[in-house]
């Protein structure tokens, strides 16, 4: 028996044996069935690893046996992979590389087996439970629509760990490994076996049977060799070393070199085909221990599990669910709702999108058709589903016609008397049940709803710009959004493929809450004579997906200016905006639309933006040109999170967790540091406090109007540093 | 013979509402679309607009000459695309260039039935995806070529390879053929002309005078009642709002320049007293008075009586006289009841030999049986606003829309009864009288 001390147990453990039950249906044979009874879909955690050890104890020194099977309780379902809250709670390092070492000596002792294993597979099929299958002689999985397999750890920030890194690469070779383990995409069980993967697909009603006439030799099925492509492309030096500096320099244009694990599955699997079995697992698990107990997998982690939290909110607490929406309209055909419209034909809303305007129309159907024709050509669908796509959307002048819809989202312009006009007159024509979303980013969802009759139905569902791209929905509770409403919501949110965070109706919600401080100090630090595209610079690096002055010209000065004026009104003094934004930096220079803003944007799609040249005499002073590094990104960093932990003391999401969602799914905030509050526990409290205090009795501070206000830290964060406790727990 | 009175204890049976998309010539600006997509957009607007549950639809019946091959039963493909549910049933029907009346007489030929009260009928011809097809010679190489397995086998059929078997076979052409008279409908109308001594000016007269009707109705807004604007597939361009075949400021002198087609060099069918090859698709929703009210909707015309009639394959676009006859014994009225007239125009001699042929004693006592002729058909009220010759003739779909536009006009000009009725390839004619609702 193996010794698992020391790995964490969930909390509703059961007893030992009851996690695996071992089938004989015929004489020579052993089905192996992942049946653990505390969760819904098995994960390989400590229980069902102790019971695991258990059962192939006993196969070992069952000599009647020709061929075992191993696989999951049902069709859809095998294991989901290892244990996140484990993973979550492990900090010693030497616990986690004795824990790794124990379960490779397991599953070594699975392939050591005498007779031909098998793994069925089909459903989930991600990390762990994928190794525990490349460990087994053959795998076949269940061809059909819900089955993803891969290796998708190195996007939680550590890496295949229990022989994925090195059973992978020798089975398919280093091009496709890397492929699979550095994207940590979950593939299709086709493309799977395309690729190697797994060795045979069955239909899932036949999966079994399959599996087991491959066990007990009735159907003839083996591995296919890599032959001489192991010799000339895996185990050639030459070869590896180029294919390894090619895949260096992806990563490094995608993240910086800021998430270490996937560097490390890169040098791992780079040299896997030649690596003995056992040098491999020593060198995964001291991997895994230096990786799992960092900051960077705890932040990832941390993350993932928010999403998994966000995922629920499609439900009510007591598991009530709303109805599957078949119509929906979006009123306002610009970009945003163009956007919106054709994200929900995507997904089979029959959409209609109506606007007064024709040729606003024929631009979001056309932008629609664009798309799609894009990911035809790129086949990532079918005619058939391209068609489906097509007809999912119709346009209309008459929003009379939207009398079907069961959601109805309004993208028009962003101001109050237009939404509520709009609104008022569609809520006469939709039925009483219709959830009516405002797309708004300034506006009070609860203002909006005021005279619109059953306001319980009345939310704010804030998309980002592109809507496509940007994974967040600001979901809006008004003051009379009912529950099902909100939830109901979400799960539209869901199906489009969004993320959705629930906000308090407050001015700015919550991304632009936070954004908005944050780019008025960039402006000021420009201002006061600070390099922008040094500081643009200086937040890349930080994490940020784009830096601040990339951002105002993205997304507009007049539109910061908007948001900057209006979050003002709402917050006073401490939101005073950068008297520079008032002026702007000139006549139609409004950033990427008018062609110029901080930067230059030539035409053309190659064509890069490049600082502009007249940048000088925008700037009245030059003390912060003087600052180091450290201490500009402070200011435009901790002024978000001087304000992350004013929202959180009002409520205005959740929790701590979801509020870190919005900041990394909405600013792109660097996921590495698990989110603004994320981040400002790894700087610690009590030092956010020290240098916030700082900062605010500089003398640049007490000069400017609300500047002591915007970095004076928040009760919630005095009282956290106090104790030096954390927000996130 | 096949005819409908309206009979008095039946239900009272009517166009509830209709669309189509605007008529493009084929090749045009229709040329990435297809059947299906036509067809289920104008449904879903269709249903949109009245706001019926798909669900309470009886049966979808589509009207279809050339069914695309990549489409079977189009109709089907049409209503699952439009998103009406999968258990409502749906089929194609044909009778050539009547299809599209075809579709709503045998849905109202239900309705009398007992099967159902609801009936979502659909035009639609998509002529530029016509294919060319490799002639007999061709598919013969290329199934020797598939059975042959040795190499010496494969390199003989090879050797047999001629290459005028590549010339392909254009199955418009061959459609618009008929195959017991070998004459493509153009020689059809030549022939009509001989009969009846038409000359080449009254037919250009009579193609200058659709064009005219047509622009003037398109500019004072008149189609847009029964147009749903479209954004073409593949199109970079703007939506299209209107058919697009109208030729503004079309002259008598303009189309004499024209020469013969069919007929060189003494015809007179030229390609500008002819229909044109056209693309589109129209809806119709039919239901009986009854179930309209409940929906809630205003009916645009009820139907009166229908009738489908053979004659001569040779003379085909005599057909409307034929069937109109018998459709206006069983509605119980006459010629000059009527308040507007669509007829079909195919072609202007066929329109005009049908003028003729009202008009004479001697073709009614000889072909149909009667007397006395059946009256005058008065050209002012035939396609007050232009037909085929200026709009086009997706030949599906047309007969949906002489139905749309003659109940359109029954409201517009404040007509009591008004008649549809087209001329179809091989030798048949078919019309419908339609009354104002009361």
């Amino acid at each position: 028996m193996t010794d698992f001390s020391g790995y964490p147990l969930p909390d509703n453990c059961p007893e030992a044996g009851e996690c695996i039950r071992v089938e004989r249906p015929e004489p020579g044979l052993a089905v192996v069935i992942l049946d653990p009874p505390h969760r819904s879909l098995a994960v390989l955690d400590a229980p069902l690893i102790r019971d695991l050890d258990a059962v192939v104890e006993d196969l070992e020194q069952d000599t009647s046996l020709n061929g075992i099977v191993l696989t999951g309780r049902a069709p859809g379902q095998f294991a989901a992979g290892a244990d996140i809250d484990a993973i979550a709670q492990l900090t010693d390092p030497k616990v986690i590389e004795k824990m790794v070492l124990a379960v490779h000596e397991l599953f070594n002792r699975i392939e050591d087996l005498k007779p031909r294993t098998v793994a069925a597979i089909s459903g989930p099929v991600p990390g762990g439970a994928f190794e525990i299958s490349l460990a087994c002689d053959l795998i076949v999985a269940s061809d059909d629509d819900k089955t993803r397999i891969g290796l998708p750890e190195t996007q939680l920030g550590i890496l295949p760990g229990w022989g994925g890194s090195h059973r992978l690469p020798k089975r398919i070779g280093l091009p496709l490994s890397l492929d699979a383990i550095l994207t940590g995409r979950l593939f299709k069980a086709r493309v799977a076996w395309k690729r190697g993967m797994v060795d045979r697909i069955a239909k899932p009603e036949y999966l079994l049977e399959v599996a087991k006439d491959i066990a007990m030799g009735r159907k003839k099925l083996q591995r296919k060799h890599r032959g001489w492509k192991a010799w000339a492309m895996d185990k050639n030096p030459l070869m590896a070393k180029f294919i390894a500096s090619q895949a260096r320099k992806t990563i490094m244009k995608k993240t910086r070199g800021k998430y270490p694990a996937v560097l490390r599955a890169l040098d791992m699997v780079i040299a896997a085909p030649s690596e003995s079995r056992e040098s491999g697992a020593r060198k995964e698990a001291i991997a895994i221990a230096e990786l799992a107990s960092g900051p960077v997998c705890k932040a990832l982690v941390s993350i993932f599990k928010g999403s998994e939290a966000a995922k629920k909110l499609g439900k009510g607490p007591d598991g009530w669910k709303p109805s599957r929406i078949e119509h929906g309209a979006v009123i306002g055909g610009g970009i945003m709702g163009g956007g919106i419209a054709s994200a929900m034909a995507d997904r089979g809303i029959w959409t209609r999108i109506c606007d007064l305007s024709a040729d606003a129309l024929d631009a979001a159907v056309m932008d629609h058709r664009k798309d799609i024709d894009k990911r035809k050509r790129r086949r990532r669908i079918r005619q058939h589903q391209a068609n489906e796509a097509l007809d999912h959307l119709d346009m209309t002048l008459d929003s009379n016609t939207l009398g079907k819809s069961q959601v109805v989202i309004e993208a028009v312009a962003e101001v109050l008397p237009v939404k509520q006009k709009v609104l008022g007159g569609l809520a006469e024509i939709v039925s009483s049940d219709c959830i009516i979303a405002t797309n708004t980013s300034s506006l009070s969802v609860t203002a909006i709803a005021n005279d619109i009759p059953n306001p319980e139905r009345v939310v704010g569902m804030h998309f980002f710009n592109p809507v496509k791209r940007m994974p967040l929905v600001e979901v809006i509770r008004g003051e009379k959004t009912s529950d099902e409403v909100v939830s109901a919501t979400c799960a539209l949110a869901l199906r489009l493929g969004k993320t959705p965070v629930v906000v308090k109706d407050v001015a700015g919600f919550q991304v632009n809450r936070l954004l908005a401080p944050y780019l008025d100090e960039a402006m000021r630090l420009f201002v006061a004579g600070a390099d922008p595209s040094r500081m643009d610079r200086l937040m890349l690096d930080f994490g940020m997906p784009m830096g601040p002055f990339t951002l105002i010209d993205e997304v507009g000065f007049d539109i910061a200016l908007h948001t900057g004026t209006s979050l003002h009104e709402a917050y006073g003094t401490r939101f005073t905006p950068c008297p520079a934004m008032n002026d702007g930096l000139g006549e139609n220079r409004l950033g990427k639309k008018t062609g110029k803003g901080f930067y230059v944007h030539p035409k053309g799609k190659k064509a890069k933006p490049s600082l502009a040249t007249d940048l000088a005499k925008f700037q009245t002073e030059t003390w912060a040109n003087k600052l180091n590094n450290a201490e500009l990104v402070d200011r435009m960093v901790l002024s978000m999170v001087g304000e992350a932990a004013r929202c959180l003391e009002e409520g205005v999401t959740e929790n701590a967790q979801m509020l870190d969602l919005a900041t990394v799914f909405g600013t792109g905030f660097a996921p590495f540091h698990g989110g603004v509050l994320g981040y400002a526990d790894s700087v610690g409290t009590t030092e956010v406090v020290k240098r916030l205090n700082i900062i605010a009795a500089s003398p640049e501070m007490t000069d400017r109007e609300g500047g002591v206000e915007k970095f004076t830290p928040a009760k919630i964060l005095i009282d956290l540093a106090a104790s030096g406790g954390k927000f996130r727990v | 013979m096949v005819h409908y009175p309206k009979s008095e204890n039946g239900p009272s049976i009517v166009l509830a509402a209709g669309i189509r998309t605007p008529w493009v010539r084929a090749g045009g600006a229709y040329k990435d679309e297809d059947a299906a997509h036509l067809g289920a957009q104008v449904v879903r607007e269709l249903i949109a607009r009245t706001q019926l549950d798909p669900s309470t639809i009886d049966e979808v019946v589509a009207g279809c000459v050339g069914n695309p091959f990549n489409q079977a039963n189009v109709g089907r493909v049409i209503a699952l695309r439009a998103g009406i549910p999968r258990s409502v049933s749906a089929r194609t029907v044909a009778r050539n260039c009547a299809s599209g009346i075809e579709a709503v007489t045998s849905a109202i030929t239900h309705i009398q039935a007992g099967l159902g009260d609801t009936y979502l009928c659909v035009g639609v011809e998509h002529m530029s995806a016509y294919p060319l097809t490799f002639g007999k010679k061709m598919t013969g190489f290329f199934e020797r070529m598939m059975k042959a397995r040795s190499p010496i086998a494969k390199l003989s059929t090879l050797m047999s390879f001629r290459p005028t078997w590549l010339a392909p076979t254009i199955t418009l052409v061959e459609g618009l053929t008929d195959p017991t008279t070998g004459l493509i409908m153009g020689k059809t109308a030549e022939l009509l002309a001989r009969d009846f001594g038409i000359t080449r000016e009254d037919a250009d007269q009579f193609a200058c005078e659709s064009h005219n009707r047509a622009q003037a109705a398109r500019d004072r807004g008149r189609f847009k009642r029964e147009i749903l604007p479209m954004i073409p597939l593949g199109s970079k361009k703007r939506r299209v709002e209107h058919d697009d075949s109208i030729r503004d400021g079309q002259s008598i002198e303009k189309l004499s320049r024209m020469r013969p087609y069919f007929e060189k060099p003494d015809g007179v069918v030229t390609i500008g007293n002819a229909c044109g090859i056209t693309d589109g698709a129209a809806a119709l929703l039919i239901c009986t008075e009854a179930r309209a009210k409940e929906l809630g909707l205003t009916p645009l015309a009820k139907f009166r009586s229908w009738a489908w009639e053979g004659c001569d394959p040779e003379r085909m676009g005599i057909g409307p006289v034929h069937s109109t006859a018998t459709a206006l014994d069983a509605a119980g009225c006459e010629l000059k009841d009527m308040g507007v007239v669509e007829l079909n125009e195919a072609f202007a001699t066929q329109v005009l030999a049908c003028q003729r042929a009202f008009d004479s004693d001697e073709y009614a006592k000889k072909k149909l049986g009667r007397d006395k002729a059946l009256g005058h058909l008065d050209i002012a009220i035939t396609n007050p606003n232009g037909g085929a010759i200026a709009l086009g003739h997706p030949v599906g779909a047309t007969g949906a829309r002489l139905l749309l536009t003659t109940a359109h006009e029954l409201q517009a000009g404040d007509h009591e009864l008004g008649l549809a009725t087209l001329c179809i390839g091989g030798g048949q004619g078919g019309s419908v009288v339609l009354e104002r609702m009361s």
